[in-house]
């Protein structure tokens, strides 16, 4: 994780549910200035949530959960059918979350999964980068590329980008 | 800190490197050998073929001083048979094998340093001296095969014995080994290599953004589970052998 990459910031912005251990009455602001009780629960950011579930000096003070955007409904769905996903509407910097959960979260079958998506998903975008007149008039492609997450529309702009450059290189090289 | 460039070379300036390529010019003036950076150029007389850079000889080509004679590879047989090649069901899986490389020159130097040694030095594609001039093998397509064509048969049309079915075949060519390599986006994996022999620059080029971005982001999420691997590994390694004194190494800043 690189300290000035916006990518890894915005990645840590992304919220997890977490369940309090203990009250905690200084940390009023997080709930919107209700009190923080035991077993309160909070949406808290990935590396808040980090740090009050991590610490090891004193007992944590809470624990973090598998966010919805990684939970089974959506695994099952990414079983069924990679493609057909929205995976912006679960999470922005979906793979991102999914990298830093299962840091936390030791799960191979969810690495596998998220794998699996990835690598069909990537085919799928290559395709779709390559030829980007069904993108624009808004054909049934349109869904697909609308619910890329950020990993996958850099992939897709790096790869759109390329393809560009070669084909100007071509056409202006047969100018001149 | 990102920078503002992808990594990897942009079209323009594979075409750059491109143009350093040699071919054989039938000149029609004759010129003094030329101080250039890259060394004296060939002493051109006017009825003898002479190898000159690509970028000298289409200069000499626009100002009429000169004729550029295609490479053996570039002819309609040689890329008929090459298309052949390509478009079999038994070679789908791999690419025109790239010119066999010429055969080693190193040999053993007891008694001086080997690397300072330019005989002992082995060219590999971008280097090999004889690969788009009338020497070429005609079988095998060099490392620069898609830019020298486009620049040849744009800037060098008349020099072609058909150069409308030399255009053709070779926007057929792109095309197959454009899909080709498509398919071979499906091998990509976290840990796995691509066998990507034969691939032209420019084909690299138009791909390096996709395949470095795939392999990265399976990297990623197979981080977890490599790392465990390596405590695994690790916890192994002490408890069968005693104290193993291997280097931690830690690839994770590695960018393709």
């Amino acid at each position: 994780m690189a300290y000035f990459s916006p990518t890894s910031i915005l990645t840590d912005a992304q919220k997890v549910p977490c369940t309090f251990e203990l009250a905690v009455p200084h940390l009023k602001p997080l709930n919107s200035g209700s009190s923080i009780d035991q077993g309160t629960k909070l949406d808290l950011p990935l590396w808040m949530g980090e740090m009050l579930a991590l610490d090891t000096h004193t007992d944590p003070l809470a624990t973090m959960e598998m966010p919805t955007a990684l939970g089974q409904r959506v695994m099952n769905a990414l079983r069924a059918d990679a493609k057909s996903v929205d995976l912006r509407a679960q999470a922005q910097w979906f793979y991102g979350l999914g990298e830093r959960m299962l840091f936390l979260f030791e799960d191979d079958e969810m690495v596998d999964v998220l794998t699996n998506t990835f690598k069909k998903r990537a085919h799928e975008i290559a395709d779709k980068a390559q030829n980007t007149r069904g993108v624009q008039q808004g054909g049934d492609s349109n869904d697909f590329v609308m619910g890329l997450d950020e990993t996958e529309r850099l992939l897709f702009r790096s790869s759109h980008e390329s393809t560009q450059a070669v084909k100007k290189w071509f056409e202006t090289s047969s100018r001149a | 800190m990102a920078l503002p460039l992808a990594p990897g070379l942009t079209p323009s300036e594979v075409a750059f490197l491109c143009e350093m390529e040699l071919v054989t010019v039938i000149p029609r003036q004759r010129l003094p050998s030329l101080e250039l950076l890259a060394g004296p150029t060939a002493r051109v007389e006017p009825p003898f073929p002479t190898p000159l850079p690509l970028w000298f000889a289409l200069l000499l080509k626009r100002q009429r001083r000169a004729n550029i004679s295609p490479p053996p590879w570039l002819s309609v047989e040689s890329l008929t048979a090459i298309l052949d090649f390509e478009t079999d069901d038994r070679t789908a899986g791999v690419f025109t094998p790239a010119s066999p490389l010429p055969t080693s020159t190193t040999e053993p130097y007891m008694d001086r340093d080997p690397y300072l040694d330019s005989k002992s030095l082995e060219s590999s594609p971008p280097f090999i001296i004889d690969s788009s001039t009338a020497r070429a093998p005609g079988d095998a397509l060099p490392y620069h095969w898609l830019e020298l064509s486009h620049l040849l048969l744009t800037h060098a049309a008349d020099d072609f014995v058909d150069a409308d079915t030399v255009r053709r075949l070779v926007r057929d060519l792109r095309e197959v080994r454009m899909s080709k390599l498509r398919k071979g986006f499906g091998v990509l994996d976290a840990g796995a290599g691509v066998k990507m022999n034969g691939v032209g620059a420019m084909e690299i080029a138009e791909v390096r953004g996709f395949v470095g971005g795939v392999v990265d982001g399976l990297r990623k999420l197979n981080k977890s589970r490599e790392e465990s691997r390596r405590e695994r590994e690790l916890e192994e390694r002490e408890s069968g052998m005693g104290r193993g004194g291997y280097p931690d190494d830690d690839d994770d800043d590695m960018q393709l």
